[in-house]
């Protein structure tokens, strides 16, 4: 399970389907693509979704079916998010 | 008083001296140097700034620029700059003291006024709105600020774009173009009647000269410009001029990345970069022929709303 670090401490600014995210911990600045910003979103509404659970919200935000492919690039990009410090697991 | 009015012996000997105030953009200067390129320098190209007695005025950045003290002075004529007593630099060629200067006062602003968000870009105006031209070195950024400068745009600075804290309005530092290596030529070809100083050579950044910033940027250099473009030039010989829109979001991290306090301001560096972002279009600007570059910047100042 899944969910957002403590969001007091970023600043998000999103134009159109793209994202910057400022974290005031780290200091770090991290540019969120299409995907990746529709993955962080997902994970901050529904906090402590698993992977297969976000694979879901995705398909229906994005309309796309639900693939092995959605699957593998949902993983890849928490595995991302997580690395950068905007996720962390239950 | 105008710099350019002081007489000659009047400039060199108050140069030498305690030194020279002057007023560029919203910073105040106090130079020192005994060596006779820097006044020539500062005659050339920096005539139209205010300038006052040192007994009169506060300074935000004292600086000098003078031969080494000891042996090595003798051996090897170089310069040393100095900001406040420290040396931040190694010495340099003497034949370098003018560049030295004005990589010097670049360095003064850029690592102490945080007043700014400060961007390693280029910045023109018209009609009350700023194009900001971020770029990598040999992208012909300074060919075109030249030449954008000398035909009708306002010229705010060709290295420091100077964004405000409190306002987010950008803030003129009006101070002479640094040309290097072709582009001293494109410019002098370009603009026949504008003043390009003494090419120094073999510097760090090849052949360099300075191009005197025009008299009317520098009388509005109080006047503060609204954001209204970002534009990323590229010079690409024989390709057509070609705006292209690019990601804001892209774009705010290139410039985050190439600001010179993005990390020292934390959040408050990231608000007013993405106030910023909010009120500019952002473009990759590719061209070949300078004329059609500066007309197509024309063509985007005359569709801009307030235009």
């Amino acid at each position: 399970m899944t969910h957002p670090a403590s969001s007091v401490q970023r600043l998000l600014k999103q134009w159109g389907d793209e994202a910057v995210i400022f974290d005031q911990a780290s200091g770090d600045t991290h540019y969120l693509k299409p995907f990746t910003l529709a993955v962080y979103q997902a994970c901050c509404e529904h906090p402590g979704y698993n992977e297969e659970e976000l694979a879901g919200v995705l398909a229906t935000r994005i309309g796309v079916s639900i693939t092995p492919d959605l699957h593998e690039w949902t993983q890849t990009t928490l595995d991302s998010l997580h690395t950068i410090g905007l996720l962390e697991s239950a | 008083m105008k710099l350019l009015q002081l007489p000659p012996e009047e400039l060199n000997r108050q140069l030498a001296g305690a030194g020279v105030w002057m007023r560029t953009g919203p910073f105040s200067l106090k130079i020192q140097s005994r060596i006779p390129s820097v006044a020539q320098g500062l005659a050339e190209l920096y005539g139209q700034f205010e300038v006052r007695s040192m007994r009169e005025a506060f300074a935000d950045f004292h600086v000098s620029v003078n031969p080494p003290s000891g042996l090595r002075g003798w051996l090897k004529p170089q310069a040393t700059f100095s900001f406040d007593g420290s040396q931040p630099f190694k010495p340099l060629p003497r034949d370098q003291a003018f560049p030295m200067l004005e990589w010097g006062l670049n360095w003064c602003v850029s690592t102490q006024a945080h007043q700014f968000l400060i961007i390693h870009a280029a910045v023109v105006e018209k009609n009350g709105l700023a194009a900001i031209l971020p770029a990598p070195p040999g992208s012909g950024k300074s060919t075109l600020t030249a030449g954008l400068a000398v035909s009708g745009w306002r010229l705010l600075s060709d290295e420091l774009t100077l964004i405000s804290r409190k306002t987010g309005l950008i803030h003129p530092l009006p101070r002479p173009v640094s040309l290097k290596n072709a582009s001293i030529d494109v410019i002098r070809q370009f603009s026949p009647d504008s003043f390009i100083n003494r090419a120094s050579h073999d510097t760090i950044k090849g052949t360099v000269a300075h191009m005197r910033p025009p008299r009317e940027s520098v009388r509005r250099q109080h006047e503060t410009a609204s954001p209204g473009w970002v534009l990323f030039p590229r010079w690409v010989p024989g390709a057509p001029t070609r705006l292209k829109p690019r990601s804001k979001a892209q774009t705010f991290m290139f410039l985050a990345q190439n600001a010179f306090n993005y990390s020292h301001l934390g959040a408050d560096g990231f608000r007013v970069g993405t106030n910023l972002i909010d009120q500019v279009s952002c473009y990759d600007f590719e061209y070949s022929d300078l004329h059609e570059a500066i007309a197509a910047f024309d063509e985007l100042a005359s569709a801009a709303p307030n235009a």
